[in-house]
């Protein structure tokens, strides 16, 4: 097929020499959508449509996906390339991780869900009451999404992400004719990059706008409390992660979690450090790193001192154990036991700042209620 | 064929082996601590920094007899297993111990997406895994016991070891296809095995269980010389040979069993431990192969573990890895050398 292009391709080239023109040339040149923190993904705006590109769908990925995105019935140009036209606003979606939900409900068009595995997960109030109400169909555990059933939905498109390269689940899905988007909002590192991708959902579902207005305010709110905790003169140093046996698995310096110790003017024990996913590291180095660091938060499942000193003695000898100053996320969960940071988190990093400012400066955040971040018990 | 005095010199300089191989692995880890403090800290001087005191003390001591138990408990139940089959491929865990263990674990750490919240809680105290491990095996111990109590031949055993064992992956793995990526980590660490998280006390417990499955093994020592002969041979000479299955599979069951359950499914060193000292002492003499399989294994994994530290790096390497890296290579030099396989 492709060869028989080939031919027939120099065979016009030869014989009328018309000259193909590049997307570039045919387009009206586009507005492109202010995306200012995420690199994962940008959207053009034309005349009557959209081009959604996300470029970086799981890491080291060398494909780049271009999602046409127009209202029905609107002129598109014949010789663009694109991986999938989606009919906007898609008015039947499903998404495949509970960080897509807040996006959803953020621009009121939780309704448009109607299928999400793993139901139990989902925390979001307004989606919990569909979920209650029997709206949104349950699709399996994890990424065994059933196929069957979500064919049998007939979405619009599916919100996919990928871990490394489409799953087979996916592509079973394409083939019934139903468009899987890859959503990459998880390989972002910056706290603002993760929370852009509202604007992924804005396009969407033509809301570009109000994605646009809802971000802005995340943004001010963050660089607010990030400014406000710059004025505190003394830095408390941190520790994060937790030992599992006898090795410690701690966040690099350089990932989404570390980048706000930073921002919340303290100072991250392995800051120095650079990779993706967590480091593990020998239990001694990290007792005689951060033995005396004035703080540890998000130290992995555990909910209470109790379980944190019955899952290993050695906890006692660190510093803010002694003097408990240990905040965990993991007691904040929804009705059905879904952990709320992991799901409101990405797109609220102003709430997740502030959370830690009034932890590590309390003086500056007084009467501060946390939104993730509580003391263990 | 040597006489034995040159048996007992070889003992000897295992134990001292086993000795040295201890204090290196005291003095390595991913801290660097001067010598001087490392001594300080066992006679009495002064230490120049307390978490150094603390790592010794608490972690590299506790390690080191973890290794010790470990490495010796899994060798010398490989032997027992080695000699009652009759099979240089059985090891401590052809009975299904490790399986039922892991089947235990899995239940635990993944079951709880199964049965809800409540459970999380629950999985992160230390002892529940130890627990959960030692019913595992347990069960599958039982299960074997009655088998052989029907059974007259012990291959039939062998055979069914090998069956709870398909059993019990099937099952865990449809757990694992079930449970979210966090539950599905913690059980993969697991199946890694550790030497560096036993408390004070957990080494005494685990010391207890070594200490009884040891001098079952001991007990049995006339009966195993004579069972290489055969069986029917053995009951000629007037060895009871149910009964003595039944002992030896006790005895492997709480020296693998209470190992699984504190360290995790350790690999290779029970398989292998036991051909390496065949081919360093060629006699077929429990006498002289069961300290000698005590020693060796014990060394194996003190020398497994200073590997898996990577002394002066941040990181560690899983102990299961290494006893296989650094253990395969030896056994096949060993028998190329050879050119001959002692059984």
């Amino acid at each position: 097929m492709k060869y028989l292009f080939l031919i027939f391709f120099s065979f016009s080239l030869l014989s009328c020499k018309t000259e193909r023109k590049t997307p570039a040339e045919i387009l009206q040149t586009g507005d492109t959508i202010s995306v200012t923190h995420a690199h994962g993904f940008n959207i053009v705006q034309y005349q009557g449509y959209k081009l959604l590109t996300v470029k970086d769908p799981w890491p080291n990925a060398d494909v780049t996906y271009t999602y046409l995105l127009a209202e029905e019935g609107s002129e598109i140009p014949r010789e663009l390339e694109f991986h999938h036209k989606i009919t906007i606003p898609v008015n039947k979606i499903v998404v495949t991780s509970t960080t897509h939900i807040p996006s959803l409900e953020a621009l009121g068009v939780e309704s448009t869900l109607t299928g999400f595995p793993g139901l139990d997960y989902v925390s979001s109030e307004k989606t919990r009451i569909l979920i209650d109400s029997g709206k949104i169909t349950e699709l399996g555990k994890n990424e065994a999404i059933n196929t069957e059933v979500l064919i049998s939905l007939d979405p619009s498109l599916v919100v996919g992400f990928a871990v490394n390269g489409g799953g087979k689940t996916f592509s079973t899905i394409e083939k019934s004719g139903i468009p899987v988007l890859y959503n990459g909002d998880w390989t972002e590192e910056s706290p603002l990059g993760k929370a852009e991708w509202i604007k992924f959902f804005g396009a969407l579902c033509n809301k570009s706008d109000q994605a646009e207005r809802l971000f802005n305010e995340v943004e001010n709110s963050y660089n607010e409390a990030k400014e406000l905790a710059a004025q505190a003169t003394h830095v408390p140093t941190v520790l994060s992660g937790s030992m599992y046996k006898d090795q410690w698995y701690v966040p690099y310096g350089n990932s989404w979690s570390a980048r706000f110790i930073e921002d919340a003017n303290a100072e991250y024990i392995y800051k120095e450090t650079r990779g993706s996913g967590s480091m593990a590291l020998a239990f001694e180095s990290v007792l005689s790193d951060a033995g005396n660091a004035d703080f540890w938060i998000a130290p992995g499942q555990f909910g209470s001192f109790k379980q944190l000193i019955e899952s290993s003695t050695h906890y006692n000898r660190f510093k803010a154990v002694k003097n408990k100053n240990v905040f965990t996320y993991s007691n904040t969960i929804g009705n059905t036991g879904g952990v709320l940071y992991y799901e409101l988190g990405p797109s609220r990093p102003d709430l997740i700042l502030k959370d830690l400012i009034s932890i590590f400066h309390p003086s500056l955040m007084p009467g501060y209620e946390p939104a993730f971040f509580k003391p263990l018990h | 064929m040597a006489n034995s005095g040159t048996y007992k010199g070889i003992l000897i300089l295992l134990f001292v082996a086993v000795i040295l191989t201890a204090f290196v692995n005291l003095s390595l880890g991913s801290v660097t601590i001067p010598n001087k403090d490392i001594l300080a800290t066992f006679f009495g001087g002064e230490v120049s920094n307390d978490s150094w005191r603390y790592i010794i003390m608490e972690y590299r001591l506790p390690k080191v007899f973890t290794a010790i138990l470990t490495g010796s408990g899994l060798a010398v139940s490989g032997l027992l297993m080695q000699t009652l089959f009759r099979n240089p491929l059985a090891g401590p865990y052809v009975l299904g111990l490790s399986s039922g263990a892991s089947l235990g674990v899995a239940l635990v750490i993944m079951g709880a997406t199964f049965f809800g919240g409540p459970l999380a809680g629950l999985l992160l105290s230390k002892w529940s895994l130890v627990i959960a491990s030692s019913l595992g095996s347990l069960l599958v111990l039982l299960a074997v016991l009655l088998a052989s109590a029907k059974l007259r031949d012990t291959m039939a055993i062998l055979i069914i070891g090998l069956m709870f064992a398909s059993l019990t992956a099937a099952v865990v793995s449809v757990l694992a296809y079930f449970s979210p990526a966090a539950q599905l980590q913690q059980y993969v660490f697991w199946s890694f095995g550790s030497l560096g998280n036993l408390s004070w006390e957990e080494v005494i417990i685990l010391t207890i269980f070594w200490a009884t499955g040891l001098l079952l093994a001991i007990t049995c020592i006339k009966n195993l010389n004579t069972l290489l002969l055969g069986e029917q041979y053995a009951r000629s000479l007037g060895v009871s040979i149910g009964r003595n299955r039944l002992v030896i599979i006790i005895a492997t069951s709480l020296l693998a069993g209470s190992i699984t359950a504190f360290a995790g499914p350790i690999a290779f060193v029970g398989l292998a431990v036991p051909h390496l000292i065949r081919q360093v002492i060629p006699v077929n003499d429990h006498r002289i192969l069961l300290p000698a399989v005590v020693m060796g294994g014990a060394i194996l994994m003190l020398v497994c573990d200073i590997a898996a530290q990577m002394p002066g790096s941040q990181f560690t390497l899983p102990i299961n890895a290494i006893t296989s890296l650094v253990g395969a290579p030896v056994v096949i030099w060993l028998l190329v050398r050879k050119r001959k396989f002692l059984f």
